[in-house]
């Protein structure tokens, strides 16, 4: 193995490790149960199952990741989930991929 | 999150959807005292959000407006977080660390104002309409039920954050007094959320 591709492959690996941004979603007493559920389907194309799931862990553990991906990837799933009245946030991931 | 909803005021009849936005005949009677409760919660919401906004003058094919844009909003310093508690609720940080909010802010948080006046200029005009034409009573058709939604959920934020409403609001709310001019306020709090509940189960 060349020294260049040992680099090259240096780089995917960083490239690999940027991606682990997530978003988080935090729990509020004003939106709806329902309203939530219906958000995380809509924006993530979650199913029911899922969407539902995801809105009972903000609710009872205060907080749920709902995306992973980019840093701007998660920048716009914040974006968005602010726009929908949802308080949420991204970080970098400590604990792996989603 | 919120698991009440939906207890109506006494003198309100209760926004009821009828019909099904798959079907697209989605529609909702209002009262007038109802249209013009939420006409003038909705107009005090967009004087708060028009605070500071200068995305309009950006997206302006006027070049002398966009330059204008860019000195009066200056972009090349961070904005800071609103003071008003109910758009630091409406537009929060989207970082934990001040730093990266910050510059997260100078970049979204104009077209994020620009989003909620467009809801709520929309959900205004469905609402003016029967107004306007001094009909009786409302039976509003719904173009747009996700606009509705987004507005409504963002009407019922900015109320609950004026009113400090918690997660024990609704036994606060039935403690109180009749008497208490504050009543009057958590009721509508409460009927938005049955609006809004109503309109989700006509999705």
């Amino acid at each position: 193995m060349s020294s260049q591709t040992q680099i090259e492959e240096t780089l995917d690996l960083s490239k690999f490790f940027d991606n682990l941004w997530v978003a988080i979603v935090w729990d509020d007493p004003v939106n709806l149960m329902n309203y939530v559920t219906y958000v995380f389907i809509k924006l993530f194309g979650f199913s029911k199952e899922k969407a539902h799931k995801l809105m009972m862990q903000v609710h009872t553990e205060g907080k749920a990741v709902v995306a992973s991906g980019t840093r701007e990837e998660m920048e716009r799933a914040v974006q968005q989930l602010h726009e929908h009245g949802l308080w949420a946030t991204l970080q970098r991931d400590d604990h792996g991929p989603v | 999150m919120n698991m009440v909803y939906g207890q109506p005021y006494k003198e309100m009849t209760m926004g009821q959807f009828k019909g099904s936005a798959a079907n697209a005949d989605l529609s909702v009677a209002l009262s007038n005292d109802e249209l013009h409760i939420l006409i003038n919660l909705v107009e005090q919401l967009l004087e708060l959000l028009g605070e500071r906004n200068f995305a309009h003058h950006y997206q302006s094919d006027d070049p002398f407006a966009q330059l204008m844009a860019a000195t009066i909003g200056n972009l090349e310093s961070p904005i800071e977080q609103p003071e008003d508690p109910v758009l630091r609720r409406l537009l929060p940080n989207g970082y934990a660390d001040p730093e990266s909010a910050a510059e997260f802010r100078k970049y979204t948080e104009s077209s994020l104002r620009t989003v909620k006046q467009k809801h709520l200029l929309y959900l205004r005009e469905q609402l003016v309409f029967p107004v306007d034409h001094e009909l009786p009573k409302a039976d509003i058709a719904v173009t747009d039920p996700t606009q509705w939604l987004i507005a409504i959920n963002d009407l019922r934020i900015a109320l609950a954050v004026r009113l400090d409403i918690d997660q024990d609001g609704f036994e606060k709310y039935e403690l109180m007094k009749d008497s208490d001019p504050q009543k009057h306020l958590h009721a509508v709090y409460y009927w938005l959320g049955g609006i809004q509940e109503s309109l989700i189960n006509h999705l």
